[in-house]
């Protein structure tokens, strides 16, 4: 077995572990075919499309949780509680960003443990200064329209910042 | 509209209505279509959860991961008839207002 279809193994193997009990049987189809793949090329090739293709199905998992959400608590809530429930979704939004970041090191860590990717300067650019970046900039644009979210957005970026500081003042 | 029918999706149904009876295989429909995987999935999930495929799990050989396989639901098959109908009423009127006009 060549590496690079070594690689796809891995990869959707390590798909099955992670992704949520509603896209898992699709992962382990995709991960069925793999053996019939003729050249090793074509099977990592395979392995990232199915990759991408399970990422979508998770996130229209989530979009379609929010907006059933969000639909319910519009009917239901007054103004106050429907600017918590933004904060909310704001604050969520971040944490699954801060989330995905966190996985997709874990995953790179796992298919090449040796980068090291887990460690060092690597991990604060990966779940720190891009989240953090992306966090602000989100409340920039997000800032007018939706401000609650925007706030919520901005709320977990401060706890992640305070968090790395008396992480880094306790050392 | 029971699914949006983008060309790939097109494309999907039309391998399905080939042998509508036989289960299929994701790679031998990613050959066939020409649909990389990253395409290809998406379209049989949603296929799948508007009830228009049903799948089920065919045990392979020993050490093997058993395959996944992919077969019209009745409800499927009517609606794919039905789409590939009005859509081939639709360009035999396009062609007879094209005489016409010409």
């Amino acid at each position: 077995m060549g590496t690079p279809r070594r690689l796809a193994q891995r990869l959707l193997e390590a798909l099955v572990t992670l992704a949520p009990l509603a896209s898992r049987e699709w992962a382990q189809a995709m991960l069925g075919e793999l053996d019939f793949i003729r050249g090793d090329w074509a099977a990592l090739y395979w392995a990232l499309g199915s990759a991408a293709a399970i990422c979508r199905h998770i996130a229209s998992g989530w979009r379609g949780w929010l907006n059933r959400r969000t639909a319910k608590e519009d009917v239901q809530m007054n103004n106050a509680g429907k600017k918590a429930v933004e904060v909310g979704m704001g604050a969520l939004s971040a944490l699954m960003l801060v989330g995905c970041a966190f996985g997709i090191l874990r995953i790179m860590d796992l298919l090449f443990p040796g980068l090291g990717l887990a460690h060092g300067w690597s991990r604060w650019l990966a779940v720190l200064v891009i989240p953090e970046t992306i966090f602000i900039a989100g409340a920039i644009i997000l800032w007018r329209k939706k401000g609650p979210v925007a706030a919520g957005i901005l709320t977990i970026g401060l706890l992640m910042g305070l968090h790395v500081a008396v992480h880094l003042a306790m050392r | 509209m029971k699914v949006r029918l983008s060309p790939q999706t097109v494309l999907v149904l039309d391998a399905f209505l080939e042998h509508p009876e036989d289960w299929k295989y994701g790679y031998d429909l990613s050959r066939n279509t020409g649909l990389k995987s990253g395409t290809l999935y998406p379209i049989l999930m949603r296929l799948a959860e508007h009830k228009l495929l049903e799948t089920k799990w065919e045990q392979s050989a020993p050490g093997r991961p058993p395959r996944h396989m992919y077969r019209f639901t009745s409800e499927g098959l009517r609606y794919t008839r039905a789409q590939s109908q009005s859509h081939t009423a639709g360009r035999l009127s396009e062609a007879a207002s094209a005489l016409v006009s010409a």
